[in-house]
């Protein structure tokens, strides 16, 4: 293999090659032109300073004809061997990128058969030579068990390449394999057209699989942890708070210390619940179940559960227009209820908090007011980042992680929608999130 | 002679909550009957059919899937099964083995008084 030469710009594959100038058929064509006309003008002088005139004359011309022919001929050949070097250089290199990927790549015809393919396409597929890897796609396809996720067979017309071939860029498709061994690889197939110009008729589609099973294999190991430390922190608080509970409906002298308990239990929970929360989100996270329902009648229902804990505030529902979202109930109810948890935690010394839904142009923008004692100007800037806590060093500062608005923050924008504030200090804040209405929200997950 | 009919057979591995457990369905009136992990539960059940189980999902030797699974196999869907778990996502966690209903830990009492009196009234009638 020829050396490689790295340009200024990576990998210098168009211009010149290893082997000096390169010989354009133009370039070969100009050569020869002048290489011809030179020896028109020049070839009978020489002869006349080289031979007398006489009567072998007309045997030189002709073998002058014929000497002509030779070195034209032998000029050809040496600028055409050299021009298909040149080529046998580039695509040798294109070879050596390509068998330097680490991602499987495969190339498609339109007849469906595979073409090409690269070092890693080898290893993926689970064969040892290449010819195994050529050929039509569909045995390839069924000999490595080709799947979606869910095991559930993919049709031919469905495949990455095939898409590709009629046009379309497709990006990042989940697939399994189980070649030869009953190991599971799993990838992600990004295909795209190969068109002899813009516009031209589509001659291949490259196809690359990336292998993500080391990924997904962590991910599920992240999963079983952070559910088994769900399970651990939770079951002790369980008993804590039945028994609590239980004791409170004994005891009646002993119910308000009980009381205390149950809240401060029910609060210990939280906290657990937003830190495997962040854990997940931040590492991926969890996919967002996205269902149509009403956004209003949800607010509704955090408020009515909220009101019991909220002691000496109030808390009221200003408007609420129908507003049909398609969200995942489970992550809004969570913002809600820590927009409305920080209401009340940051207004000590009671006072209303008011919840208006809104519909506005394509989005439902639900705010939540209160009259606490708001957020400095020069806090205000921070107040999205995780761990921070605005009011850490005021004398009543009400504890937490500094988790909930990061992670309202993360949700909302999962959803296509925002997060944002109006505070003043000393005399209240009103936190606002929007949402897209069902009928403009992206149907695939944001 | 029990207050109320049919048996409650409660599955988990932490004592403390097991003993919980069983301590707030007798002061309802139901007789319980209870279990450390799944290979136990099948005794239990099979000893005393149930009316109800409130099944805890992680547990030792044999967890709440394999449990539910190989109930429903050998006794169909009879007997409903409410799911006690820690998880995210409980509703979802109950799908997953065909559970009535759940439980989230922690729970309220008030949750779990509703939770077992919709079952066992929808399995035997309203009570008068």
């Amino acid at each position: 293999m020829e050396k490689q030469r790295l340009g200024k710009h990576g990998l210098d594959i168009d211009a010149g090659g290893p082997q000096g100038p390169q010989f354009t058929p133009a370039r070969i064509a100009v050569i020869y032109a002048v290489a011809g006309a030179l020896w028109i003008l020049f070839s009978d002088q020489l002869l006349e300073v080289l031979v007398p005139s006489g009567p072998l004359n007309a045997a030189i011309q002709t073998a002058k004809g014929w000497v002509f022919v030779a070195v034209s001929t032998a000029l050809l050949l040496v600028l055409m061997r050299r021009q298909a070097r040149q080529r046998e250089a580039v695509a040798g290199q294109v070879r050596a990128v390509l068998d330097s990927i680490g991602d499987a790549v495969l190339v498609v015809d339109p007849d469906l058969r595979v073409v090409d393919g690269n070092r890693a396409a080898l290893r993926l597929f689970g064969v040892s030579s290449k010819a195994e890897l050529l050929g039509p796609l569909v045995d390839l396809a069924a000999a490595s068990r080709m799947r979606l996720p869910d095991g559930s067979p993919i049709l031919p017309k469905d495949f990455a390449s095939v898409r590709a071939l009629r046009g379309e860029t497709v990006r990042r498709m989940p697939v399994v394999f189980r070649p030869g061994t009953d190991v599971e690889v799993a990838a992600e197939v990004t295909a795209a057209p190969v068109e002899d110009r813009t516009e031209g008729p589509v001659r291949f589609a490259v196809a690359v699989f990336r292998d993500v099973s080391e990924v997904r294999r962590l991910d599920d190991m992240r999963d079983e942890f952070l559910a088994t430390a769900a399970h651990e922190f939770k079951t002790p608080l369980a008993v804590i708070k039945a028994y609590v509970q239980l004791l409170q409906r004994r005891s009646a002298p002993d119910a308000p210390a009980l009381d205390v308990v149950n809240r401060q239990v029910d609060r210990l929970s939280r906290l657990v619940q937003q830190l495997l929360e962040v854990a997940r989100f931040r590492v991926g996270g969890p996919d967002l179940r996205l269902a149509e329902y009403d956004l209003s009648k949800q607010v509704e229902e955090v408020l009515d559960r909220m009101r019991r804990a909220a002691g000496g505030h109030r808390l009221h529902l200003a408007t609420a227009p129908s507003a049909a979202v398609r969200a995942d109930r489970g992550r809004i109810e969570q913002v809600l209820v820590s927009l409305l948890d920080n209401a009340l935690k940051f207004s000590p010394r009671g006072g209303d908090v008011t919840v208006a839904v809104l519909r506005g142009s394509g989005e439902a923008v639900v705010s939540v007011r209160d009259a606490g004692m708001g957020i400095p100007p020069e806090r205000q800037e921070r107040l999205f980042s995780r761990y921070y806590r605005a009011h850490e060093d005021d004398p009543d500062d009400r504890g937490g992680f500094g988790l909930g608005l990061d992670l309202a923050r993360e949700i909302v924008s999962r959803h296509g929608g925002r997060v944002w504030f109006e505070s003043e200090a000393g005399t209240g804040s009103t936190f606002f999130f929007s949402l897209p209405l069902a009928a403009e929200a992206p149907r695939a997950s944001a | 002679m029990p207050a109320r009919e049919g048996t409650i057979l409660v599955v988990e591995d932490d004592p403390d909550l097991l003993a919980l457990e069983a301590e707030i369905l007798r002061g309802l009136g139901y007789r319980v009957a209870t279990a450390g992990d799944g290979l136990e539960a099948l005794e239990r059940a099979a000893a005393d059919p149930p009316a109800l189980i409130l099944l805890d999902m992680r547990m030792p030797r044999m967890d709440g899937w394999q449990f539910a699974k190989a109930f429903r196999e050998r006794y169909g869907d009879a007997c409903p099964i409410v799911v006690v778990t820690a998880a995210e996502d409980a509703r979802r966690r109950a799908a997953e083995v065909g559970a009535a209903g759940f439980l989230e830990k922690p729970f309220d009492l008030e949750e779990v008084f509703r939770e077992v009196e919709r079952h066992l009234n929808a399995a035997a009638g309203p009570h008068p």
